[in-house]
């Protein structure tokens, strides 16, 4: 004990006696550390955590599958899921759940919110009890019992987070709910639950026809099925039950039922599944920021070993053993590394909530990410590992070191020394900076080709918002209240046009329909758009052929669609759509005459082709909610806000609005998650860079240092200062040269984990690879110049004086 | 060949100005073996220095072969030491990491001499001091007397007119440096001017012109007995 105290106290003072080394080096590890901790931290909670709901591990996300091509719909019909519920064996609760959006009325201003209208079982599947009052029975789903209401906690903060509201009515869509409970923070299995309404039939109604008994709906797919294993029954024995089920119910229902698989996925599964490739990449860069980190460190360490030499001859000649020399070289790497890991956490502390403000919403709705004792941890252990790491490299020289030699190098100096160690360290640090600096490179490039896609609609000038009467509006209620909110829109000035319809682009949220061609049983998909007139003008889709939807379609008998250039090519190849019918579509039974074709649009995403999509003009078809786009005069759409919500209320003072925001707006909420990996990506291998830069320099300084002789040998000799240069820079270009080799090959073999994350890039596209590869060489070069530089302003009269 | 006058060299330090050359007047003939003596401290190695041109930093004119060199930049000054001077050091200087045959092809290489006529005055040099057997060798595998040699033969490669020596035979036993010696003579008897600074009178006896300096001064020239003792020209 007293030895290492003996240890701790000689490696401070070795710390204090280089400042600027002991600064570089913690500057190096603490950036390391603090990328690697605030990554961490995200991946610790969102990949790493079980969910915060008891036995996480065993609830499951239940969905139709187009069985053949294993496609997932994502949603389930109320009847199969009745079905499943009745005939499984493999799971101890099971529950349905579908996403609305309502008005939430009785405050100082109307709230457009997310709710979730739930069976009866879902609490109990959850296992997460209230913090407040209950939560839903399945008694609250009778008919008379079931205008109540828990409520989110988020919800209940912003309604005042009064205990007395519990047991007090609020105005939901209208209606008088009873809140009967507060659910605690961490209960949010899903986007929608701001609160939760139970269900008269025991399963979420239609969201287009929300008066209706939907339990015999068999062919409508709108709900989200969750299940509970059983305590013993395994992923696999459920899976293969289910599968038995669907082709049962295939056979029993063979025209709703055709082809109808089922999946089972895990909750954590389901909402990871899309960041865990990302999350895992950027812990791999981090790790490498740190592994070039520690190479810095060790070059440090071990150039500062050779000057320390005859310090350790010393301590051999008086009886230290290898051991106890290379203990007193650890205690001092780690004391660095600790020292390094203390900042690293304070910058980590001050990175993780700027991480999470850019962050996406799969990373984002995991309310509880921070420095938590676990993440503090991974740091200190990683500080300590990283002491031991860099620690070992020096440790192993001073081991190494012959006594003899070593007094009489310290005596003339050397004009040789091979440095093999440190040339490696050098290689791996431009290897790994180039694979990173690859990556970004890559996924920037992809990030730039997404935001060159033509999304088939001009965003610019364009504010968009949602609104929605409440359900029991009928029909024709809601055709009349959008018609005029579009009516007096159009009339506001600094407005060009007004458009609205069911479903925005990239907004989320799909609505897909079948459909048969007259006289064929051939099925084909589309995704349905109920649209005003003015929506296709508003948007900038241009219209390619036939006519746009107007004003007179919505009255007449004749049912009318405009098509996308999609629909038209895949339906009616080689033919004008225009004139042509589709039958059977959705809820509509009547003939549609396709009057139209207009362009493409990417509604899922930039990066999915588009679909075939038919739209249908509001008065023949109806939707509950709409979004409404409205074209401005004025670059700053968001400049009319208050008019426009003003006109809303106007028509309908207890109607709000919701995600009212810009066209533009919505392109970078759609390209979030990748502008969150790019830019991440970028700052890594930035920060990689000058890691290896100062890295190179470092190697490059104590080289030149170390052949201060040997120049002056040569210089006496007859070398220019060019030959010099030359000799300076070859040598450290050649270690370059070495790590961008391994560097490439290194990213060649990681192209598989790139590609799943690229769009419209190859993960070995040539020109990043050069393009980055030269950025290195160059820095390098920069790296390389300065020592150069000094190495010929070296005076041979003072290098051999050396001797 | 070398005329120094009145040439002063001093540095800059905490305390003043430290003289370490004073008013040098010092003429070299082609030919010459001349031998500078001193005690420590004298200003022989700075004196042989500035005739190298490796020092820059001197007052008072310094003609080589009917040039200015006092008038020359920097880079004129290394030509003419590098078309015309060889040096040898007491701890001989090679570099570690080259062979024989690599350290003596060094100042070829600097000079710009096309490879194959590098190969050949390579290998008649290592010819003509008989370590042809020794040309793969690295330093650390040859014995003193044998790197002081190998120190003689890259000093004398380009054949250069006036070799400097700083002690050569300073680290070397008594019978490797009447070798180093007598083959200094050899060169000299060739026609190259030698400049050595040494302690040793044997060394000495070799030279036909001995020059003794004490604190930056000339105390005695054995070509000039009219030179005034140091003391007195600082009276």
């Amino acid at each position: 004990m007293e030895t290492l105290i003996h240890d701790v106290r000689y490696g401070l003072r070795m710390l204090r006696k280089s400042p600027a080394f002991t600064a570089v080096a913690i500057a190096a590890l603490a950036l390391g550390i603090a990328s690697t901790t605030a990554i961490f931290s995200v991946v610790d909670v969102v990949l790493l955590h079980p969910l915060p709901y008891p036995d996480s591990g065993r609830i499951v996300l239940i969905s139709q599958t187009v069985r053949s091509t294993g496609q997932d719909m994502g949603d389930s019909s109320p009847a199969n899921y009745l079905d499943w519920a009745e005939q499984n064996h493999v799971f101890s609760h099971i529950a349905a759940s579908r996403g609305m959006q309502g008005n939430l009325t009785g405050g100082e201003r109307p709230e457009r919110i997310r709710y979730t209208v739930a069976s009866g079982d879902f609490f109990s599947l959850f296992g997460v009890g209230p913090q407040l009052g209950r939560s839903l029975l399945p008694d609250d789903e009778k008919p008379g019992n079931d205008h109540v209401t828990v409520l989110s906690y988020a919800l209940w903060k912003r309604l005042g987070a009064d205990p007395s509201l519990v047991g007090r009515n609020i105005a939901l869509n209208g209606e008088p709910y009873t809140a009967i409970g507060v659910m605690p923070a961490s209960f949010a299995p899903d986007d929608y639950g701001e609160l939760w309404v139970p269900s008269p039939w025991d399963v979420p109604a239609h969201p287009l026809n929300p008066q209706a008994d939907p339990r015999a709906l068999r062919d409508s797919s709108y709900i989200d099925v969750w299940g509970r294993l059983k305590p013993g029954v395994t992923l696999d024995q459920a899976r293969a039950e289910m599968a038995a089920i669907a082709r049962r119910l295939e056979k029993q229902y063979p025209n709703a039922n055709d082809d109808v698989g089922i999946s089972l996925v895990s909750m954590q599964d389901s909402l990871v599944s899309d960041i865990r490739p990302v999350l895992w990449v950027l812990l791999g860069a981090v790790g490498c920021v740190l592994l070039i980190g520690c190479a810095n460190v060790a070059n440090l360490l071990l150039a500062r070993a050779t000057t320390r030499t005859r310090e350790i001859s010393i301590r051999t000649a008086l009886g230290a053993s290898w051991l106890r020399l290379a203990r007193q070289m650890l205690t001092e790497s780690i004391l660095l590394a600790l020292c390094g890991g203390l900042l690293g956490i304070l910058l980590a502390w001050w990175a993780v909530p700027a991480l999470l403000t850019m962050s996406p919403p799969e990373i984002s709705n995991f309310k509880h990410i921070g420095l938590n004792p676990e993440v503090l941890g991974f740091s200190l252990a990683i500080s300590l590992l990283s002491g031991i790491l860099f620690g070992l490299a020096p440790a192993f020289h001073a081991s190494q070191s012959n006594l003899d030699e070593s007094l009489k190098e310290g005596e003339r100096g050397s004009t040789g020394g091979r440095g093999r160690t440190r040339s490696a360290l050098v290689v791996t640090e431009v290897g790994l900076s180039l694979v990173l600096l690859i990556g970004a490179g890559l996924m920037l490039k992809s990030f730039v080709r997404l935001m060159n896609v033509d999304p088939g609609f001009d965003p610019n000038h364009l504010l968009v918002f949602s609104v929605g009467l409440p359900p029991s509006a009928s029909s024709a209620q809601q055709d009349a209240f959008y018609r005029e909110v579009v009516e007096r829109l159009q009339a506001l000035p600094g407005v060009q046009s007004v458009g609205a319809v069911s479903r925005l682009p990239l907004v989320g949220g799909n609505s897909s329909r079948s459909f048969n061609l007259p006289g064929s049983t051939k099925s084909y998909t589309a995704d349905l758009r109920v649209s005003t007139p003015g929506y296709f003008r508003t948007m900038g889709i241009p219209l390619r052929a036939g006519r746009n939807l107007t004003e007179q379609d919505a009255q007449a008998s004749a049912q009318v669609a405009v098509v996308n250039e999609a629909l038209a090519r895949n339906v009616f190849p080689g033919e004008d759509a225009v004139g042509k019918y589709i039958v059977n579509f959705g809820p509509l039974n009547n003939k549609i005459q396709i009057v139209g074709i207009v362009g493409n649009v990417r509604h899922i995403g930039l990066e999915t082709t588009p679909r075939p999509e038919v739209y249908l003009p509001f008065g023949q078809a109806h939707w509950p909610s709409v979004f409404v786009a409205v074209r401005c005069n004025t670059s700053h759409p968001l400049a009319l806000t208050s008019a426009v919500q003003n006109v809303v209320w106007s028509v309908d003072k207890d109607v709000p609005l919701a995600n009212l925001r810009t066209m533009q707006g919505v392109i970078a909420s759609s390209v979030m998650r990748r502008r969150f990996t790019t830019l991440l990506l970028a700052i890594f291998s930035a920060l990689a860079l000058l890691l290896a830069a100062v890295g190179l320099y470092g190697v490059m300084s104590y080289t030149v240092s170390q052949r201060t002789r040997e120049v002056g040998i040569r210089m006496a000799l007859g070398a220019r200062r060019s030959d010099v240069m030359k000799l300076v820079v070859g040598q450290g270009m050649a270690l370059v040269g070495v790590g961008l080799g391994l560097g490439l090959l290194a990213s060649i073999a990681l192209r598989r984990v790139m590609s799943g994350l690229l769009f419209g890039v190859s993960a070995t596209d040539p020109l990043v690879f050069s393009a980055f590869a030269v950025l290195m060489a160059i820095v390098a070069l920069l790296a390389n110049c300065l020592p150069a530089r000094r190495a010929a302003r070296v005076d041979p009269m003072v290098a051999l004086r050396y001797e | 060949m070398i005329q120094l006058k009145n040439l002063e060299r001093s540095y800059k330090t905490p305390a003043g100005q430290t003289w370490v050359l004073r008013r040098i007047n010092l003429e070299i003939r082609e030919g010459e073996f001349i031998t500078i003596m001193g005690p420590s401290g004298a200003g022989k190695s700075s004196l042989l220095n500035v005739l190298a041109l490796l020092d820059d930093s001197w007052q008072g004119e310094y003609w080589f072969r009917e040039q200015a060199v006092h008038e020359m930049k920097r880079k004129q000054r290394s030509e003419v030491a590098k078309r015309n001077i060889g040096m040898v050091f007491q701890s001989y200087h090679l570099l570690d990491d080259l062979t024989v045959g690599e350290n003596i092809d060094l100042p070829l290489s600097y000079k710009d001499v096309p490879r194959s006529e590098r190969q050949a005055m390579v290998a008649d040099t290592l010819d003509r001091f008989q370590i042809v057997a020794k040309k793969a060798l690295f330093p650390s595998q040859l014995s003193g007397g044998q790197q002081q040699l190998v120190g003689v033969a890259r000093a004398v490669i380009h054949k250069p007119a006036l070799l400097l020596a700083d002690e050569p035979t300073g680290n070397l036993h008594s019978s490797q440096a009447k070798e180093i010696m007598e083959l200094f003579h050899e060169l000299n008897q060739q026609g190259t001017t030698i400049v050595q600074v040494t302690h040793s009178e044997a060394n000495a006896a070799y030279g036909s012109r001995t020059i003794q300096l004490r604190d930056g001064w000339m105390l005695s020239d054995t070509s000039n007995p009219e030179l005034r003792p140091y003391e007195a020209v600082r009276q």
